[in-house]
């Protein structure tokens, strides 16, 4: 049966089945992780040439690669001859890909270089190398790539508001760039892929799901994000395309607070800052703190944490996290941004545990609701909150108070718009 | 005190320690623990400074404190309830000692039950490396480092004491 994804989201309440059906989810596979751009990684993970890295996008293993011009390749991990899977580490090194069921040997641009007994083949090597990603950008680092080459081009995806945020980020480095080659870290929750886009950009839930983080440590998060005051301040803002944030900045009563130190702790990376970007915006800087953000479908961009959401199955997934490296700063500094990251983010954390644990409770209430579709009163989950109150400006960005859902409307209509091929090429 | 002596202690005090972190008894754990005490569990081999890498937990003492004020909040969504666990140690090695301080090496199976969420029997092998020093005559732990079997393939929620 072909689902009617029109029928399922609608602006103010989606239908719980989007979560648990397998049609569904191998329809987002092919429309969301093949058709569309996702992000597979970053430059500082492969510095050098030969470098690599294994990834899991939708149903696809890749290899992200530099070769020997400098260029990063996306390949697909798998031979062309039979289709073993090439790769078996996480990362590593190499001169070539050889595979190990009948030595075929691939360059790092994915070309066919060698076969055992040639002779045996008619067919040219350039007809025989391993599938390519369609289409691959860069910016700042951050690789995205379009598996299938059909997508739009990258501006038309990551738009004015993808480009502003990871900007936010990476001009908060001393020297402009960051590092995220210290490993990415798997936190394997019994959720749907969808529920943590939802999750890492809901300011409505803080307070609650994270009470006892609250009642336990100092957090910043009571300023920004719990208490009628702190939801008010803040705003969810959905840029469209699906690139939503939770803007805390309206909301810091002190500077640093996103880091929990007072400028004399950070004084090193202060001036190294200022140096480049000069006392005013460095100061603004410090203020403000790096975005809170997500960009669809995939990449969270979490304050000093950068996170990669894999969908597995329905109802399995993986929250891979790495901690943002500022090149430039001190080792004290980025030794912070690791203990930083140790406690929010992870499966030994204090905070997306329990974010966890409320998207698998999320999991289990959905997981009985009709994949028949043949009842439209039953198994609705709501989104309306706000729906009155939301601002909308002159470019389409849409903004409210940081406890409204309009980040989450702002993720389903992009979702409408992937899995019904509006505004493809 | 013999090696007998000592080990027969030893193990002791190991049993002890499982059994309050299986249990929960979250204060009478925490009395285990030195001034300077280290938790660790890498997303990889026991190997290198833990200050350069990225954990799943690397906590000095001050974190394993909070740790535990939030699992006694009464509000740690991922441990309501606490999960029914219990664990098995073994092959106990008995390292370098003199009789203030004993490194420790043991393998570990934990079974845990997620009864806050999905009901989902949850295995944790691996090995422990414990740091114990003796304070006022009784054995301390200053450092337990866990090396997971599955350090490299990421993990379910771990909001227990492992
Ligand atoms: S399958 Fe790879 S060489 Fe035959
Ligand atoms: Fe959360």
């Amino acid at each position: 049966m072909k689902v009617d994804y029109r029928e399922l989201v609608h602006t103010d309440r989606v239908h719980g089945s989007l979560l648990h059906d397998p049609e569904i989810f191998a329809d987002e596979m092919e429309r969301i992780f093949v058709q569309g751009w996702v992000f597979v990684g970053h430059e500082s993970e492969v510095k050098n040439d030969g470098d690599w890295v294994k990834r899991q996008l939708g149903n696809e293993s890749v290899i992200m690669v530099r070769a020997e011009n400098g260029e990063v390749n996306v390949l697909a991990n798998r031979c062309s001859h039979r289709g073993t899977a090439l790769c078996w580490e996480h990362k590593g090194n190499t001169a070539f890909f050889q595979c190990t069921y009948h030595n075929w040997r691939f360059g790092l641009d994915g070309g066919l270089r060698a076969v055992p007994f040639p002779d045996g083949y008619s067919k040219p090597k350039e007809d025989l190398g391993l599938d390519r990603a369609g289409q691959i950008a860069s910016y700042r680092g951050f690789v995205f790539v379009n598996l299938d080459g059909s997508a739009g081009w990258i501006d038309e995806h990551l738009g004015p508001a993808g480009y502003e945020l990871i900007d936010r980020l990476c001009e908060m480095s001393p020297s402009g760039t960051i590092d995220l080659s210290k490993g990415w870290i798997g936190h394997r929750v019994q959720s749907n892929w969808k529920l943590w886009p939802e999750s890492d950009s809901d300011g409505y839930h803080v307070g609650f799901v994270h009470a006892s983080m609250s009642a336990s440590t100092d957090t910043y998060y009571d300023d920004v994000a719990v208490g009628a005051d702190a939801v008010k301040s803040s705003r969810a803002v959905d840029y469209g395309r699906g690139h939503l944030e939770l803007d805390w900045r309206p909301s810091y009563k002190k500077e640093l607070s996103w880091l929990g130190v007072t400028r004399e702790r950070v004084k090193e990376y202060y001036s190294a800052l200022a140096q480049r970007v000069g006392n005013d915006l460095a100061e603004q800087m410090l203020w403000d703190g790096p975005p809170h953000a997500f960009l669809f479908p995939n990449l969270f961009l979490g304050e000093t944490v950068i996170a990669i959401v894999e969908p597995v199955a329905p109802g399995e997934m993986i929250h891979h996290h790495t901690s943002v490296q500022f090149d430039g700063a001190d080792e004290a500094f980025n030794e912070r941004l690791l203990r930083q990251t140790e406690a929010a983010v992870g499966p030994a954390s204090f905070i997306t545990t329990d974010d966890a644990i409320t998207a698998e409770r999320i999991q289990a209430g959905v997981s009985g609701t009709d994949t028949s579709w043949s009842s439209t009163s039953r198994g609705w989950i709501d989104l309306s909150r706000g729906l009155h109150r939301e601002e909308i400006d002159e470019d389409g960005v849409r903004s409210s108070d940081a406890s409204d859902e309009t980040t989450n409307r702002g993720f389903w209509y992009r979702y409408l718009d992937a899995m019904t091929g509006k505004g493809r090429h | 005190m013999t090696s007998a002596e000592l080990r027969a202690e030893v193990e002791d005090f190991l049993y002890r320690e499982a059994r309050f972190a299986d249990e929960f008894l979250l204060e009478e754990w925490e009395a285990l623990l030195t001034d300077d005490f280290h938790y660790w569990v890498p997303a990889g081999r026991l190997e290198g400074d833990p200050s350069k890498q990225l954990a799943y937990l690397n906590d000095n003492r001050a974190r394993v404190a909070t740790r535990i004020r939030q699992l006694q909040t009464g509000k740690r969504l991922s441990q309501l309830p606490n999960s029914p666990m219990r664990r098995v140690i073994s092959n106990i090695e008995i390292e370098s000692t003199d009789d203030e301080e004993a490194l420790v090496k043991a393998n570990f199976v934990i079974y845990e039950l997620a009864a806050q969420s999905s009901g989902e029997l949850r295995v944790w092998p691996g090995q422990a490396q414990y740091r114990l020093e003796r304070v006022e005559g009784n054995l301390r732990m200053s450092a337990k480092w866990i090396e997971l079997v599955t350090a490299h393939a990421g993990q379910r929620n771990l909001t227990f004491l492992i």
